[in-house]
């Protein structure tokens, strides 16, 4: 007899994993608090962040840090506001990647997701440059398939260049991470050009990544909902809905056309939505597009989108459809965005009746290709 | 087989003009673009509108070699569906928004100052 620890991950393995894929997870969070990048952080922010480390922190929902700002709504206890687990270090992460049945996990933030938020542009590329240290210092070092995605603040995109081309090299180092929440001007806007310069030539892909908060800007411009219920479906997936169109607005995917561009956390039904939508209006207002050359769904099918939170159909036969209306086949990759409240466990996946190279496609082989990942040894 | 119809006389068709006409129980539109002429279906493959009842227009392009710059260019080769504003190419009939589709054009030739078209 063994008793049963606090981990709910233990004997709960992924079912029907095929033996021989070893499956990269493309969104995993690491939890920052303002207290661990204080030794990383420059002056005079360290300052700053010496006073944040004392405001009580709520799940992904710090004061002056990470200000989400929905308070609006009733909490009820275990809810998705209250529930607050968290990742502190790789050797947990580790731990839990394994049980979840993953080989490679890619670390996002958790409360930098709301970097964007931040209004002053040197206090949050101070903040990003000491997320990225910390990352580096922390939980890149050894070769144990924990990967990271280093975050360019959006408020100083020459900044944000500067640390794509600092860390590029680093052999942990697999994405670059566009906070989406709350960002402004969207991510089409000419300003952002620095970031898809250095992606392109460092060869990183950018993963645009959003999370819940209602801000005066859309699309999170959201106290016109009563619930988080509302909130966070729209939080997420018209985040990556405005951002996709902002970039097609000024050809990011013409401009640069060898930017790899990843969706996070909206899962999969909105992709042909948009694609479609775009295609039809496209055809009255070509010219308004130029860069591009051809329809915007031959360039969406050349981006990548991550699972998580997938749609779960009664059939889940309907996601296999869905994604072969994009491409999906070889664009999706598996994410489970552990261990936030909505995270997907890999056998939500494996419910998806497809090939078994279509699943392989999803479960490593797509992500190999956006992450320019070689095989590890 | 393609037969031919004679649908203008040059004097009446100037650089820079075009005419849609029933021919052979079709609508087509006859273009004179820069002194040549060329013919096209007026049938937008978008919904079937009324392609060549629209306007002759040029295009913006923007290409790395340009730098990225939105330009005007194409001025007079280029009709645009008076429907939904789809482009098309009169001289080649590609569709500018979906370029792996076209029209068909049709054959132009001027005899004794007598525009004539082929229809298929």
């Amino acid at each position: 007899m063994s008793e049963i620890r606090d981990s709910t991950l233990e004997g709960r393995a992924p079912k029907k994993l095929p033996k021989d894929v070893k499956v990269i997870d493309v969104d995993v969070h690491a939890h920052e608090t303002p207290a661990a990048l204080i030794p990383h952080c420059e002056l005079p922010w360290r300052k700053s962040l010496e006073v944040v480390s004392k405001v009580p922190e709520r799940y992904l929902d710090i004061p002056f840090f990470a200000p989400q700002m929905a308070v609006w709504s009733p909490p009820f206890p275990q809810s998705g506001s209250e529930r607050r687990q968290i990742v502190t270090s790789a050797s947990q992460m580790r731990q839990d990647l394994d049980q979840l049945g993953i080989d490679v996990g890619v670390i996002f933030p958790d409360n930098l997701l709301l970097l964007a938020a931040l209004r002053d542009a040197d206090y949050a590329t101070a903040i990003a440059r000491a997320y990225n240290r910390w990352l580096i210092d922390e939980w890149l070092g050894e070769d144990n398939g924990i990967k990271g995605a280093i975050v360019a603040p959006s408020q100083n995109p020459v900044a944000a260049a500067e640390e794509i081309r600092r860390y590029a090299s680093h052999k942990h180092v697999a994405a670059i991470y566009l906070p989406s929440c709350c960002v402004e001007p969207l991510y089409g806007h000419r300003s952002y050009d620095p970031i898809y310069e250095a992606a392109q030539e460092t060869d990183l892909p950018v993963m645009l990544h959003s999370v819940t908060a209602i801000f005066p800007v859309f699309p999170f411009n959201l106290n016109c909902f009563s619930t988080m219920f509302s909130a966070h479906i729209v939080s997420h997936g018209l985040s990556m809905v405005a951002n996709l169109l902002s970039m097609m607005e000024t050809g990011v995917p013409a401009r640069y056309p060898k930017l790899r561009i990843g969706f996070s956390e909206s899962g999969l039904a909105w992709v042909p939505w948009i694609m479609m939508r775009m295609d039809k209006e496209y055809k009255e207002r070509r010219r308004e597009l130029p860069f591009l050359t051809d329809l915007p769904s031959t360039y969406v099918r050349q981006m990548f989108f991550a699972t998580q939170p997938i749609e779960e159909p009664e059939n889940m036969k309907e996601m296999a459809t869905i994604m072969s209306l994009f491409g999906g086949e070889h664009s999706v990759m598996f994410a489970s965005d552990w261990p936030h409240h909505d995270f997907d466990h890999p056998n939500k996946v494996l419910q998806i009746p497809v090939s078994q190279e279509t699943q392989r496609n999803i479960l490593r082989e797509n992500a190999l290709r956006f992450l320019n990942m070689k095989e590890r040894a | 087989m393609a037969a031919e119809y004679v649908v203008a006389h040059v004097d009446d068709l100037p650089s820079g003009t075009h005419k849609v006409l029933q021919v052979a129980a079709r609508e087509i539109g006859v273009f004179n673009v820069a002194g040549r002429y060329y013919a096209l279906p007026s049938n937008c493959l978008h919904q079937n509108g009324p392609l060549c009842r629209g306007s002759v227009s040029g295009t913006v392009e923007a290409s790395a070699e340009a730098g990225w710059k939105p330009t005007w260019v194409r001025e007079g080769e280029i009709i645009i569906c008076p429907w939904h504003t789809m482009e098309f190419d009169i001289i080649t009939g590609r569709c500018l928004a979906e370029p792996r589709r076209r029209i068909p054009t049709y054959e132009v030739t001027v005899v004794n100052s007598e525009i004539r078209v082929s229809i298929p």
